[in-house]
């Protein structure tokens, strides 16, 4: 019996010592924090229908399991640009634009390392739904880690859109249109310019969305030199981008577009980027012509135009030198005429008689 | 009042009368009463599509409607389709579309049309020319529409009217309608978007791996010294809108005590309670690492892209990318700074990197 008891006050001692000896480790099981994601998808869907869909998600990390846990939370706009503002507070109210009722999701998945995959999700419109845009978006979230003074955790995020077709109230107004400098706009300040000593590789429009419904208008635009030189921009929405409801949304297009194509992920994509149109110095005067409608509605039209001029250091300089030798050959020339008229060395002026 | 007249006509001709002259007013004014166009065509108004399936590449019916403004004689109606719906642009067709095997199997409003002539994006609708009585919506309902494949890409139906039974001679009025079609149907030769994030102490650029810790250790708060840290996120979309991605969590705290984030861009301080980070290589205190990846789509935003300088406000965007972007790495730099009289505890946080596309 004693040395049963001895036995287990060693055995004790064992197990304190080793709590208190061996380093502490994070209480949670560690999942991975590497993603690969949907990032949008789009539903036309009737009311009284739904639309049964799968999203694939797959773990980057090759030696963790990825554990996602899945919600449904509404967004809205951040700014004029196109960056969501997730609604992430469990207490955030409901917008009127919101999928959430509508969409059904699983609450957790877990990927195995370097797997993938699918997960069911659908989207149930009710018979008595009005028509017009509803988004939302599903949020994975891998879970927060215990330990140290800054825990990290990551999720990725699939905006959903379901447009439900009938007749809706469609309403773009342009409120601003003209050159834009896109490094100038994300430093805060407003990137449109009249007057600009750096030559333009954008122009932008922004319209302001007072309809029920998300709008992606397309066009274009006519750019005309003083000279009466044009060029047109063709396609002034190419990613096909969104004005939200109630976002006052810019766009911007580039004068000239270099497309380039690069591999991602082991596939090609095309990628767009502004470069230099090579625009000469001088007076631009811009029209705009955008078309909207959703499908049974009337197509709308918005049409605006702008003008800027594009003065570089340069220029100016240049400008200022010719004006100042024309000057001097004036001046020259008036001298001569003088000396003509009443001989070298007359100083008197040449001064309309009274 | 005379008087006021001889003063106006002796400032603006006598005055000025080397600039302009009462003859060269005269002649001005009277351009502008012979300068009106030679003709006036205006838009058809209220300008619709319905398509019963806008899914890609389906049969379909399209109903085409507006309103016709001009009271002439009309004899033909135009429909060509194209991917701009700008009148004097060069006409693309639609990938796709087949409007060739089309049928008009109803009208309303304005009526008595046969189809003239069709091709695969081109309708011709004829009729016995006669006045437009109506102001009454007219509509024209075409069976064996082929959709278009393009789910990115808008087309449209360009509409002119002419007085002439086979869309010759001067157009009446013109106008153009939006359709899209949308969503449904997988196409293989597409790929489809993606959007790959990562996010620990430390990650590779393609996120393949990382060093599996979650968590960042600060040290012991002294009102002497910067407290450092820092962790990675790896991030790629082929996605044409690009991604945003946004730094969520409270600020550091130890129950009730808090210490306070920096709402702008700011040095770091010692004997300041301050807490921030940035996206950017620093030396003050040496901490970080500029973004690593060769390709220039994807940034750190303005306020914390700025060396030595940080913020912490939740729910800002900390980067992003306009456009398709090949993986980019970026390294999260934390300080935090404390004052003498800050109440001991352990401070911590749980910052979550929240990955969206953009719309």
């Amino acid at each position: 019996m004693k040395r049963f008891k001895s036995i287990v006050l060693v055995a004790v001692a064992v197990l304190l010592g080793a709590v208190y000896v061996l380093p502490a480790a994070p209480a949670a099981a560690q999942s991975s924090a590497s993603m690969s994601i949907v990032p949008k998808k789009n539903y036309v869907i009737e009311p009284g229908k739904s639309v049964k869909d799968t999203l694939i998600i797959r773990n980057l990390d090759s030696a963790q399991p990825l554990q996602l846990s899945l919600r449904v939370v509404d967004f809205t706009f951040t700014d004029d640009g196109g960056t969501p503002k997730l609604m992430i507070a469990d207490d955030a109210p409901q917008t009127t634009w919101s999928l959430r009722p509508f969409l059904n999701t699983p609450n957790s998945v877990t990927i195995e390392p370097g797997a993938s995959k699918t997960i069911n999700i659908e989207v149930k419109i009710p018979a008595k739904q009005g028509a017009g845009s509803y988004y939302s978006a599903i949020v994975y979230s891998s879970g927060a880690s215990a330990g140290g003074n800054v825990g990290l955790s990551a999720s990725g995020v699939t905006l959903v859109f379901a447009s439900v077709p009938g007749q809706v109230k469609e309403n773009l107004v342009l409120k601003k249109f003209g050159a834009y400098d896109s490094n100038t706009a994300a430093t805060g300040s407003s990137g449109y310019m009249f007057l600009t000593d750096k030559e333009p590789q954008s122009l932008a429009y922004t319209l302001e969305n007072g309809g029920n419904v998300t709008e992606s208008p397309v066009g274009s635009i006519t750019l005309k030199d003083m000279f009466g030189h044009e060029r047109t921009i063709n396609n002034v929405n190419p990613s096909g981008s969104l004005a939200l409801i109630g976002q006052t949304r810019t766009y911007t297009a580039c004068i000239k577009l270099a497309a380039q194509e690069v591999d991602f992920q082991g596939s090609k994509t095309t990628t767009n980027a502004c470069t230099s149109a090579g625009l000469w110095p001088g007076y631009y005067h811009a029209t705009l012509d955008l078309f909207y409608g959703q499908n049974g509605n009337n197509t709308q039209e918005v049409t605006g135009v702008a003008s800027f001029w594009y003065l570089p250091l340069w220029f100016v300089i240049v400008v200022v030198v010719v004006l100042l030798g024309a000057a001097y050959v004036v001046w020259r020339i008036v001298n001569k005429v003088r000396e003509m008229l009443y001989g070298p060395g007359h100083k008197k002026s040449l001064r309309r008689r009274k | 009042m005379r008087h006021r007249l001889l003063r106006l006509h002796a400032l603006a001709f006598i005055k000025w009368r080397y600039l302009w002259t009462e003859e060269f007013v005269a002649l001005l004014l009277a351009l502008f009463v012979f300068a009106v166009p030679a003709y006036a065509a205006t838009r058809l108004q209220e300008r619709g599509l319905y398509m019963v399936s806008n899914e890609p590449g389906v049969t379909t019916s399209y109903t085409a409607s507006f309103r016709y403004i001009s009271p002439q004689a009309i004899g033909s109606v135009d429909m060509l389709f194209c991917v701009s719906p700008i009148p004097y642009e060069a006409c693309v067709t639609p990938p796709g579309l087949d409007v060739s095997q089309a049928t008009l199997s109803d009208q309303i409003g304005e009526m008595g049309y046969s189809i003239l002539s069709k091709s695969t994006n081109h309708i011709i609708l004829t009729r016995v020319p006669k006045v437009i009585t109506s102001s009454d919506l007219s509509s024209y309902t075409f069976t064996n529409m082929v959709n278009p494949t393009d789910t990115t890409r808008s087309f449209s139906i360009r509409l002119r009217t002419h007085t002439t039974t086979d869309a010759t001679g001067t157009q009446v009025d013109f106008g153009s309608i939006k359709g899209q079609v949308q969503t449904g149907t997988k196409l293989e030769t597409q790929v489809p978007p993606m959007l790959l994030f990562c996010v620990a102490e430390e990650v590779t650029e393609g996120c393949t791996s990382t060093n599996d810790t979650y968590y960042a250790n600060m040290g012991q708060l002294s009102a002497d010294s910067t407290l450092i840290a820092h962790s990675q996120m790896a991030v790629g979309t082929n996605a044409s809108g690009g991604f945003a991605i946004t730094a969520n969590g409270t600020p550091m705290s130890a129950g009730t005590n808090v210490i306070d984030p920096l709402a702008t861009p700011t040095a770091s301080k010692q004997g300041e309670n301050q807490f921030g980070i940035n996206l950017v290589a620093n030396n003050d205190p040496a901490v970080g690492s500029n973004p690593e990846g060769t390709f220039a789509n994807a940034v750190a935003s303005p306020d914390y892209g700025i060396p030595n300088q940080y913020k912490y406000v939740p729910g800002d965007v900390v980067a992003f990318s306009p456009n398709v972007s090949l993986m980019k790495k970026f390294t999260v730099s934390y300080i935090v700074n404390s004052r003498p009289d800050l109440h001991a505890g352990v401070y911590t946080t749980t910052l979550t990197y929240i990955a969206s596309g953009r719309f």
